[in-house]
Formats: C-alpha cells, sequence, structure tokens
C-alpha cells in the first residue's frame, strides 16, 4: 500500500493510528487534525510527510467537513483513510465515502493484508459475531475502534505542516443552537480490573448507592448498560459498556439487573470472569455467566456487602 | 401537512440467532426476520408526528429477499404505503450501494419532508445511511437523535455525541436519523394489525430505480462470519441470599479474582 491518511482528534488518536497504519505497510503517511497537533512535541517520531491542520474541524458541520475531507483525499491520492470509531467521525467520514464513491467501514477489529488483500474485520449482528470483509475499492475510509495501540518512535523528519482553509461555508447544514458538555467520569473502563455494572433491574436511581459501595469493597470501579446512561441519565456516557460503549476486559464483571442482550455482552466478553446477579431465570446473562446468582438484587447486594465488610473486619486466616 | 418517509430494515432477530457450531456461523435460513430496532425507533417518531400534524408515513425497505409479512408490520404501526426492492443483489450490498437504492426507491416514492431511519442497523450496524442520503439527496442531515420537535417548517433535533449534548434547528426538507432514545416503539393493536392488511404496498425493481452499474457495485465482499462466544462455567448459586453471598466470595476467592 502507497499511501495512508490519519484523520485524529488529538495525539493518542494519531499514535494509535500511525500504530495500525505502520503494520499496514504504509509507505507514506500523512494525517490531518486540530490546529494544536502540530504543536506536539518531538513530531518528528511520527514518521509523517504532511500534517494538514484546520481550525474549524472541531466546529463545522458534518455536511461542510465531509466535503473538506473528500477533497483532501482526492488531492492526497491516499489509498487509505483511518480514523477512530467516534460518532462524529463516523458522521463525516460516511460523506466523504459517499461522494468518493467509496466504502467505509465502521468500528473495525482489526485491518491485514492477505495475499494483496485488504482483509478487515468488524462485530455484526449486534455484536455476537465478527464479519471478515475484503476490501474491492479505495479509496477506502475504516473507522477502528480505539485499542490503546501506540508507535514506537518511528524516525524521521518533520512533517510539512498545511493549514486548511474552511472553505465550505455555502452548504445547506443544520444550525447549532446550542452545544453542552455531558459530565464524563474520566475513569478509562478498558483498564479496570474489577468492574460492577448495573441495568434496569435498579428501580431508581438512588439505589445505584448500593452498587457504588460494593464497588468501593471490592476495589473495582462502576459501569452501566446502555439505557442506565442514554435513556435515564443516570450515569456518564463513558462508563457505559457494549457495543456502542466501552469494550471492558477485567478480571471480573459483576453484572447487576443486566438481561445480557447481546449488544451488551459484546462489550463484556474478554472478561475472565463473569458474575451475574438477575432474579429472572431466564435472563439470556445467566447463559453467559460463569457465576449466576438468581435472586433480587435489593437482597442479594446488601447481603453481599455485609458479607464482604464483615470479612475485611476479621483477620484473614 | 408533513409527509414523511421511514426507512426499515428486514433483519435477523439477534437476539434469538442460533450459531452452526460446526462452522461458528449464524444460521440466517432458521432466524425469526423483523424489523431493526432503531428502525422501529424510527418509525415511532414518524408516527407520532402525523398524529399531532397529519400528513403522511411513507414505509421504505431494501433487502436481498423481503418478506412482505414483516413489512406490513411497519404499517401495522402507523406507515401508510410502503415501497420496498427485493433483489438478490441486496445481499453483497455495502452502505455505498444502499444509500443509493434507498434514496431513489424515496424519490420514486414521491415527495419528503422529513425523512427518518436509524442510526445503525440492526444486523450490519454501518452508522451510515443518514449522512449517505444526506450526500446523494442534498438535504441536511442530523445524525444520533435523541429529541424531535417539528413545528411547522422547523425542525429541532437534540442528539448526544460522547462528550457533549448539542441541540440543531434546520427546514425541511431534511433528514434525521434515530438513537435508541429517541422514542419508545409501540406495539400494534389487533384493530391497527388487521387494517394494515389494506394498505398499499408496492414493489419496485431494481433496474426501475436509473441506478448505474457503477452506483449498484459494491466496494466490499463479505468473506466469512463467526460467532464470538466465550465458553463459560455456568454455575448457578442457589439457597438462601446469605449462603450465596459465601459461595460468591469463595468461588471468587478461589478463582483469584478478589483481593480481599
Ligand atoms: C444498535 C444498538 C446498540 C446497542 N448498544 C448497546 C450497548 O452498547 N450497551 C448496552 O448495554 N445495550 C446496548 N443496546 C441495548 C440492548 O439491546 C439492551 O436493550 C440493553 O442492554 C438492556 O439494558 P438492561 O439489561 O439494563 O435492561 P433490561 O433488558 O430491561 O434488563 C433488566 C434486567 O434486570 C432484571 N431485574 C429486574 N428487577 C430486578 C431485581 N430486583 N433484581 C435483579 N434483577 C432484576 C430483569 O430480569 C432484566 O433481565 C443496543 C441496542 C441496539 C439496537
Ligand atoms: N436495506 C435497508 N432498507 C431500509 N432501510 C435501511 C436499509 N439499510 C439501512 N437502513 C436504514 O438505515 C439505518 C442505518 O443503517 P446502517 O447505515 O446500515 O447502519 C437503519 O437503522 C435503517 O433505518
Amino acid at each position: 500500500m502507497k499511501k495512508a491518511l490519519l484523520i485524529a482528534e488529538d495525539i493518542s488518536e494519531l499514535s494509535e493510528l500511525r500504530a495500525v497504519a505502520a503494520e499496514l505497510d504504509a509507505v507514506e503517511v500523512e494525517a490531518m487534525g486540530p490546529e494544536d497537533l502540530q504543536n506536539t512535541p518531538a513530531l518528528e517520531r511520527f514518521g509523517l510527510t504532511r500534517l494538514y491542520t484546520s481550525t474549524s474541524w472541531s466546529e463545522d458541520p458534518a455536511e461542510s467537513l465531509g466535503k473538506m475531507l473528500a477533497e483532501l483525499i482526492s488531492g492526497s491520492g491516499a489509498e487509505l483513510v483511518l480514523g477512530v470509531s467516534r460518532k462524529r467521525l463516523k458522521d463525516v467520514f460516511a460523506r466523504a465515502a459517499q461522494i468518493l464513491k467509496s466504502p467505509l467501514l465502521t468500528d473495525c477489529l482489526s485491518a491485514t493484508w492477505s495475499d494483496g488483500e485488504l482483509v478487515v474485520e468488524r462485530p455484526t449482528l449486534g455484536g455476537g459475531y465478527v464479519e471478515n470483509l475484503v476490501v474491492k475499492k479505495f479509496p477506502t475510509l475504516l473507522a477502528l475502534q480505539q485499542r490503546g495501540r501506540q508507535i514506537s518512535d518511528l524516525s524521521g523528519k518533520a512533517p510539512e505542516v498545511v493549514r486548511l482553509e474552511g472553505k465550505f461555508s455555502g452548504v445547506r447544514a443544520p444550525r447549532l443552537i446550542s452545544s453542552e458538555a455531558v459530565s464524563r467520569s474520566g475513569v478509562d473502563l478498558a483498564k479496570s480490573r474489577i468492574i460492577v455494572s448495573v441495568g434496569r433491574g435498579f428501580k431508581r436511581k438512588e439505589d445505584l448507592k448500593l452498587a457504588e459501595e460494593l464497588a468501593k469493597l471490592l476495589g473495582g470501579e462502576l459501569a452501566c448498560s446502555r439505557p442506565i446512561a442514554s435513556d435515564m441519565g443516570w450515569m456518564p456516557e463513558d462508563r457505559h459498556v457494549g457495543l456502542s460503549g466501552k469494550w471492558v476486559s477485567p478480571s471480573l464483571y459483576l453484572a447487576i439487573g443486566i438481561s445480557g442482550q447481546v449488544q451488551h455482552m459484546v462489550g463484556v466478553r474478554n472478561s475472565r470472569i463473569i458474575v451475574a446477579v438477575n432474579n429472572d431465570p431466564s435472563a439470556p446473562i445467566h447463559r453467559e455467566a460463569d457465576y449466576s446468582v438468581v435472586a433480587d438484587l435489593y437482597e442479594f447486594i446488601p447481603a453481599l456487602v455485609r458479607e464482604l465488610k464483615a470479612r475485611s473486619a476479621r483477620p484473614s486466616g | 401537512m408533513p409527509v414523511i418517509h421511514v426507512f426499515v430494515k428486514q433483519v435477523p432477530d439477534v437476539s434469538t440467532l442460533e450459531y452452526d457450531p460446526s462452522s461458528l456461523g449464524p444460521r440466517l435460513e432458521k432466524a425469526t426476520l423483523r424489523l431493526g430496532e432503531v428502525d422501529l425507533v424510527a418509525l415511532e417518531a414518524a408516527v407520532r408526528i402525523k398524529e399531532r400534524m397529519g400528513g403522511e408515513v411513507v414505509v421504505i425497505s431494501a433487502g436481498e429477499r423481503v418478506n412482505e409479512l414483516v413489512l406490513r408490520e411497519a404499517l401495522a404501526i402507523g406507515g401508510d404505503r410502503c415501497f420496498y426492492v427485493s433483489d438478490p443483489r441486496m445481499a453483497q450490498a455495502d452502505s455505498w450501494v444502499t444509500a443509493n437504492v434507498l434514496a431513489q426507491l424515496s424519490l420514486r416514492a414521491g415527495k419528503a419532508d422529513l425523512l427518518l431511519c436509524g442510526e445503525a442497523s440492526s444486523d450490519q450496524g454501518n452508522y451510515q445511511l443518514g449522512p449517505r442520503l444526506s450526500e446523494i439527496l442534498g438535504y441536511p442531515c442530523i445524525t444520533y437523535a435523541t429529541q424531535l420537535e417539528l413545528s411547522g417548517e422547523k425542525l429541532r433535533v437534540r442528539r448526544n455525541l460522547e462528550d457533549k449534548v448539542e441541540t440543531f434547528e434546520c427546514g425541511l426538507p431534511a433528514i434525521v436519523s434515530a438513537s435508541l432514545e429517541l422514542a419508545a416503539p409501540r406495539l400494534p393493536s389487533l384493530l391497527m394489525i388487521r387494517a394494515a392488511s389494506r394498505k398499499p404496498i408496492t414493489r419496485l425493481e431494481i433496474s426501475a430505480l436509473g441506478l448505474s452499474d457503477a452506483m449498484l457495485e459494491s466496494g466490499i465482499v463479505r468473506r466469512s462470519v463467526r460467532v464470538t462466544k466465550t465458553s463459560r462455567k455456568n454455575q448457578v448459586l442457589k439457597g438462601d441470599t446469605g449462603e450465596c453471598a459465601v459461595k460468591l466470595i469463595e468461588s471468587l476467592q478461589k478463582e483469584g479474582v478478589l483481593a480481599i
């Protein structure tokens, strides 16, 4: 493969995407991102030939960014365009792909060359399955799941920095009326060893205290199913686990009041031990747990907390 | 009164889908077919607008082997008529082909003020139809909607991104892709199901859509699909609550996953 273009929001994304481009044997790599990317110390270690920066990247509507990106891709001659699979990026990538008559594959798990063909793995059928796709048309856009890959220093020159001017002001786009930052826990669940996760089995927000106390006793982090974050707003979005949220791999995942739909389970499959607490014996999560407790969480969790407290008070032996 | 086009996809029900233990592939031929989860959310949002403002809800679908009975569910929920394509070529369709086909189907179905789809299809989860339609048709598109209000010709939409909540306004025609949180889909009553059997369904041939070969050429080929199940111990802890708690703690200590 000749040339790759990386679309990065920040330095950690740039590092991860650069690692993937290296795995894909890209001969030349360019990157695009917000303006402060050019202030990254020791930019030469990324082995980029060119860095495009854009002041409007974070603000412009997807309608203009899609056009800008399509122009950049065809101008640069990149065959492979890589980004990290976030909501806004998927939107912009889909637009650029449509303009370029190109494929876009989202939430990719991996991309490799095999016998001269680009093979991509991504989740499908709700996340219970992985599909292998062969890409036939280039340029191709890939939105990759963030995995925390990092480049080791590549030798090279500092990239030429090219400023992109936002010039697509004439497009028909929705008017942004307001934008509020949402609270984030800031915790990187992907790195947590013990996770206590809550679902719709909890009747009220106050009841989450039960799980909080348990998490504290176990030295774990709190997480949740999608409806707890998105529907109820009881927990920050960055705590929701599953297909459309975080993929985690703790040694212990304790799911309380979670039914275990495939879209949730795909995010926890790499846990070493899964414990389910659910009062419905037919809930699918019982089939995918190492230890199942068929009980009312309102009785079981306090009992578990009592027992843990009693043990930590007792000298071990 | 607004005319709303809603895009719904017939998909295998992933919550009951089984896999073949030897090939590890899904048993699609045995799967129950249904409409996509988020597509039903989009449809619900459309029907609520119709109930408030009048107008019409047109259901649009494309697939490799579409079953009209499944489409009738969308009409039972409140769709007024349906346009669809059923063609083996859709089996390999990528998002480029799907968007090209659905855009033309929508144009054939008549003028639309609002086009609604889901943020992601339940089977493939591409997250692409809304933005791609926007490029083809030239209408603005707001993705991942969690709230939607239409008053007169003005659309107001809220959406959740990973780190912020945004509110947009725009005029019509416009495209909106729905998040699961936009509306809770209703279950159709028996009366609605019966009424749906008389609503018109129009099947069009792909060849009637005026699409060039290039617009029907997929950029990807699906090689294989395999299940990602991991094997689990499946031990059920029974007894009174206190005993269960003790058993669980002891099991987890044996596994070496508890610091206590
Ligand atoms: C495109 C798409 C993407 C999605 N992405 C995600 C995702 O990333 N993450 C995610 O989680 N979901 C996702 N979903 C949603 C998913 O399909 C389920 O709807 C969701 O996971 C259900 O959450 P839940 O288990 O908390 O709620 P429910 O399914 O309502 O389950 C609640 C459970 O609690 C149990 N319960 C009730 N009361 C008690 C009690 N007193 N004690 C013990 N147990 C009790 C019930 O038996 C039930 O099993 C997605 C769906 C789609 C279509
Ligand atoms: N073949 C199809 N027929 C009808 N609607 C579709 C089809 N494919 C996708 N859609 C719609 O587009 C949304 C997003 O799908 P996707 O881009 O495949 O994730 C879905 O939720 C549906 O509303």
